[in-house]
């Protein structure tokens, strides 16, 4: 790995991942390959996702139901897995929004005393 | 489980499918396949971590790490065999011993009879108080019935029966049954129908329509070969012809009333006349009105019977009502309930002694690993971890342990199944014992619970002490923890202490059968062979000459056979309480008939005293002389003649007996024999006389036979000699004397054994605990005796301190045991109806057997710590 990389991409924050699929699929059901490539297009490569990681956290999300599983074909015709956000997951999505806000704001308070709190 | 199958297929084509389509992009971004692949199969990762992460989100962790203590457990388990085998032996034996004896008391004292709705069937008895005693469990006479039945209220039904044994005849060999004569509403008022055909109808107990029967499901099997054609069939019952109209199911059985048969109660003429209220037979059952009490039937009985007493007073005067339920009816003998409070007092203690003996176990052995776990805590195990893993050997222990005490109690319960055979009464209740499910669950949880409390224990301690210290002290193992014994030692002084009043008990119980054997020999009862005849039929009805004639030809053909010494018949064996009579003493008038002396007595052929070999002390026995034509003579035993001629000469004086006013003759004492007892166990003789058959024919007999040898082959050329006389008469209970006296005892040997039993078991265990202790303790000091024996102590010398440290243990429980012991005779006598035992030998015994087993489980550790090879010793740590 090159040092540029290292300064360009910042390594996911542990839980951070759930909460950016959540996001992901709040846009509609999407397939695995699909969801990582979104997190990585919407956050302009920022945050490179090892993206067999994408798999054990999804399975932990539909196991606490916040998401759902479905069968379907895909735009080309091709069988893949499907996953949707469920009523729960949205509430949960709220939720850890909310705490998100409040740990950057948080954050940022401290990291930059001086300044008004803004836009990010 | 399902669930994580089901979402772990599928995942590989998932993963290649990302794969596929990240290498399908990378080639539109412009890459050669190969390179699109590579960069897509690394930004992928390592394809069999993600497969593992996957399933760890839906594994069952805490399943899997149990499974996982449960493995490890077992193979610590395994690595100490000798542990593992007593701790689930003590848990096996605590559970099955426990489990069988409550489902015995629970059997005897919870059961309730096969009939409908058994709670609201009652027994209505006789009650009547007098020369010192008070009976509430006495017959009924048929005209105090009738008016019972009109008068009484509190009943949708009453119902009568007359249990009496039968002759049944005809095809094969005649058997004689116990059956009964009931009202014709009997199995209509308990609620119960007939498996086969149907039960007594109204109007079949008026005479001449009587002639049926209905048989137990037993006698159809037995004598009928289960026959479902049997309906119709006509059988001989006393020489008459009866149709079989019905077979009861096999669970139907009134404990104490017992029947395999049940013909109309017709009353005769004689048994509903007013003088007909003397003769007290019948068995009153009654169903309550809904609504009404027990109470409240017992306080309108009262009413009614003192009403019949004031209108009959030469009849019925001091003659009350007791009202109970069967079950209350059937616990009669107190000794009964006494004997089952104290087995279930010595189970309970076996219980104990195994929960001390698990919880020593288990802390000797967690003391030991004390170490082991503080090294485990200071490499980063979770206290909760290490508990888990204590908490899962102790699972696996408690398991094994009730799995093999559930088939011990399932032996123990069969076992005593096979023991309850001293009367019917006691093989019907067999029948109905069955492990008691409750019971079995509730000594489970006791011992998994302490096994789980001890075994726990030591984890709590974990986490309270210093890690430090207790790695430091690991390492001067003869200064560690020496407090900590005192749990232990408490638990072994205790054991003991128990174990010794358990044995003292066992002994008690064991003494005192064996004095009840002793105090028997008022005869000598070996190479005696017994058997009872009641004469049934018509030609014998009314012609006691012919009675007479039976057994004397009957008589003359035993006596004819080569194995046969002497021979006799007797109208009651010995132990089984005599008919009375009430006499009148020559020279001592009664000032009323109610206090006349009333004596059991014996109706006896010549030769009967030579046969049981009970000494003549005084005069005579019988001659065939003393016959109906001869002077009345009579027979008494010394406590007769003590009582009432006390110094004189008992010989040529008169007594009379009162029969009714018909052979009032005075009749003059020829002899006196020595006594022989009525029960097992009697101390004081009770008078008792003995009349000459040939005087008093009678159709109902007992045969006494004494043999040359073993009377045990003997039963056979008995029946036939009896039959050449009259094939057509039942021969029953052919028996040896010897198990007549057993059978008397009604349980009393099986009460002995259960108690050495519960004895053995408990010295076994409390042996097993003292071992544990002590040679926990002697492998602790090993260190210390290495340098006592570089130091020059002996090899004697580490034996005597290591027996020593077990034997101040053993001889403080003997002593707090001895002193509890000291009360139980007390407590036994004060339980059990003539219980008499001498309890010095108990009290010598038990102490000396307990404190041999104590040096023994020390002996044992103490001989190895004397081996220590004092360089190992010294090097070990």
């Amino acid at each position: 790995m090159s040092t540029k990389e290292e300064r360009t991409r910042i390594e996911l924050l542990q839980g951070t991942l759930d909460l950016l699929i959540l996001r992901t699929l709040l846009l509609g059901p999407r397939h695995g390959h699909a969801i990582a490539k979104a997190i990585e297009f919407n956050s302009e490569d920022v945050l490179q996702v090892e993206q067999g990681s994408l798999y054990p956290a999804l399975h932990r999300l539909i196991k606490r139901g916040w998401i759902s599983v479905e069968k379907g074909t895909s735009e080309n015709n091709r069988r893949a897995k499907f996953y949707r956000l469920t009523p729960k997951g949205r509430r949960q999505l709220e939720l850890e929004t909310r705490k998100w806000d409040k740990l950057a704001g948080a954050i940022a308070r401290i990291l930059r005393p001086g300044e008004q709190e803004g836009e990010p | 489980m399902r669930r994580r199958k089901r979402m772990m297929e599928g995942l590989d084509e998932d993963l290649r499918e990302h794969i596929d389509r990240e290498t399908q992009d990378n080639i539109e971004r412009g890459m050669t396949p190969e390179e699109a692949r590579y960069a897509a199969m690394r930004k992928f990762g390592n394809v069999t971590r993600v497969k593992e992460a996957v399933r760890e989100v839906w594994s069952f962790l805490w399943l899997e790490q149990l499974l996982q203590d449960l493995r490890y457990g077992a193979r610590v388990l395994r690595k100490s065999p000798g542990f593992t085998a007593v701790a689930v032996l003590t848990l096996a034996l605590g559970i099955g011993a426990n489990t069988t004896i409550f489902s015995l008391v629970n059997g005897i004292l919870l059961r309730k009879p096969p009939v409908h709705d058994p709670d609201r069937v009652i027994i209505v008895s006789n009650k009547w108080a007098g020369n010192g005693g008070e009976w509430d469990r006495l017959p009924v006479s048929a005209p105090d019935f009738l008016d019972w039945r009109t008068q009484a209220t509190a009943f949708s039904g009453m119902v009568a029966g007359n249990f009496d044994d039968y002759t049944i005849s005809g095809g094969t060999i005649p058997e004689r049954v116990p059956g009964g004569r009931v009202s014709s509403n009997f199995f209509q008022t308990l609620g119960v129908a007939a498996a086969l055909g149907r039960t007594i109808l109204p109007g079949e107990d008026q005479p001449g329509h009587d002639h049926v029967v209905v048989l137990s499901d037993g006698l159809w099997k037995e004598r009928f070969g289960a026959d479902p054609g049997i309906l119709g069939r006509v059988v001989r019952i006393n020489g008459n012809s009866y149709v079989i109209i019905g077979v009861m199911p096999s669970a139907f059985h009134l404990w104490d009333f017992e029947a395999r048969m049940w013909v109309p109660l017709a009353f005769s003429r004689e048994e509903i006349a007013p003088t007909g209220r003397k003769e007290r037979f019948l068995r009153v059952f009654a169903r309550l009105k809904p609504g009404i009490t027990a109470k409240q039937a017992a306080a309108e009985m009262g009413t009614i019977a003192q009403r019949i007493a004031e209108a009959h007073p030469d009849t019925n005067k001091g003659w009350g009502v007791a009202v109970k339920s069967v079950q209350e009816y059937s616990i009669e003998d107190g000794n009964v309930t006494t004997a089952l409070l104290f087995l279930t007092v010595a189970v309970g203690f076996v219980l104990l002694i195994a929960c001390a003996n698990l919880a020593n176990l288990l802390l000797g052995r967690s003391l030991a690993r004390q170490h082991e776990f503080a090294v485990r805590a200071a490499l980063g195990a979770r206290r909760t971890r290490l508990a888990r893993q204590l908490l899962s050997e102790c699972m696996i222990l408690a398991l094994a342990g009730g799995g093999l005490g559930v088939l011990l109690a399932h032996w123990g319960v069969r076992a005593l199944r096979a023991q309850m055979n001293w009367t019917e009464g006691a093989v019907s209740l067999a029948q109905t014992l069955q492990i008691d499910v409750r019971v079995l669950v509730f000594s489970l949880t006791i011992s998994a619970a302490s096994a789980f409390v001890f075994g726990l224990l030591p984890a709590l301690h974990i986490s309270r002490t210093d890690l430090n210290d207790d790695l430091k002290e690991g390492s001067r193992s003869f200064t560690r923890g020496g407090e900590r014994h005192h749990l232990q030692r408490l638990l072994v002084v205790g054991q003991v202490a128990l174990s010794l009043v358990l044995l003292a008990g066992a002994s008690l119980f064991l003494e005192g059968f064996l004095e009840e054997i002793r105090a028997s020999a008022g005869f000598n009862s070996h190479n005696v062979l017994t058997a009872s005849v009641s004469l049934r039929g018509l030609e014998y009805y009314g012609a006691p000459q012919r009675e007479a004639a039976f057994f004397e030809n009957a008589l003359r053909n035993l006596g004819n056979l080569s194995e046969v010494e002497s021979v006799a018949v007797t109208s009651d064996l010995p132990f089984n309480f005599p008919n009375e009579r009430n006499v009148a003493v020559e020279g001592q008038p009664a000032a009323n008939p109610d206090e006349q002396p009333r004596c059991g007595y014996f109706v006896v052929s010549p030769g009967y005293f030579e046969t049981l070999q009970v000494p003549v002390l005084q005069g005579r026995e019988f001659h065939v002389s003393d016959n109906v034509n001869s002077n009345p003579v009579v027979m008494v035993d010394r406590a007769f003649a003590r009582r009432y001629f006390a110094n004189e000469n008992p010989l040529g004086r008169h007594i009379k007996v009162i029969e009714g006013g018909t052979k009032d003759d005075w009749r003059e004492i020829v002899g006196v024999v020595a006594d022989v007892n009525e029960f097992l166990g009697q101390r004081d003789s009770r008078p008792h006389f003995f009349e000459p058959f040939l005087a008093h024919p009678a159709g109902t007999m007992n045969f006494v036979v004494r043999t040359r040898s073993s009377p045990a082959g003997f039963s056979e050329a008995l029946r036939g000699a009896i039959w050449a006389v009259d094939s057509n008469q039942a021969i029953a209970s052919v028996r040896t004397m010897d198990a007549v006296i057993a059978d008397a005892g009604q349980g009393d040997d099986l009460m002995a054994e259960l108690m050495s039993a519960f004895a053995g078991i408990a010295l076994a265990l409390a042996a097993i605990g003292i071992y544990g202790v002590i040679s926990y303790m002697a492998e602790q000091r090993a260190h210390e005796m290495g340098i006592r024996m570089t130091l020059g102590a002996k090899p004697t010398q580490v034996l005597c301190l290591v027996i020593r440290s077990g034997m101040s243990l053993t001889g403080i429980g003997l002593m707090l045991g001895l002193v509890t012991s000291l009360v139980l005779p007390k407590l036994v006598a004060a339980g059990f109806n003539g219980f008499h035992a001498s309890t010095a030998p108990a009290l010598v015994a038990a102490p000396v057997v307990v404190a041999v087993a104590g040096f023994l489980a020390c002996y044992i550790p103490a001989r190895r710590a004397m081996r220590v090879d004092p360089m190992v010793a010294l090097r070990d740590e």
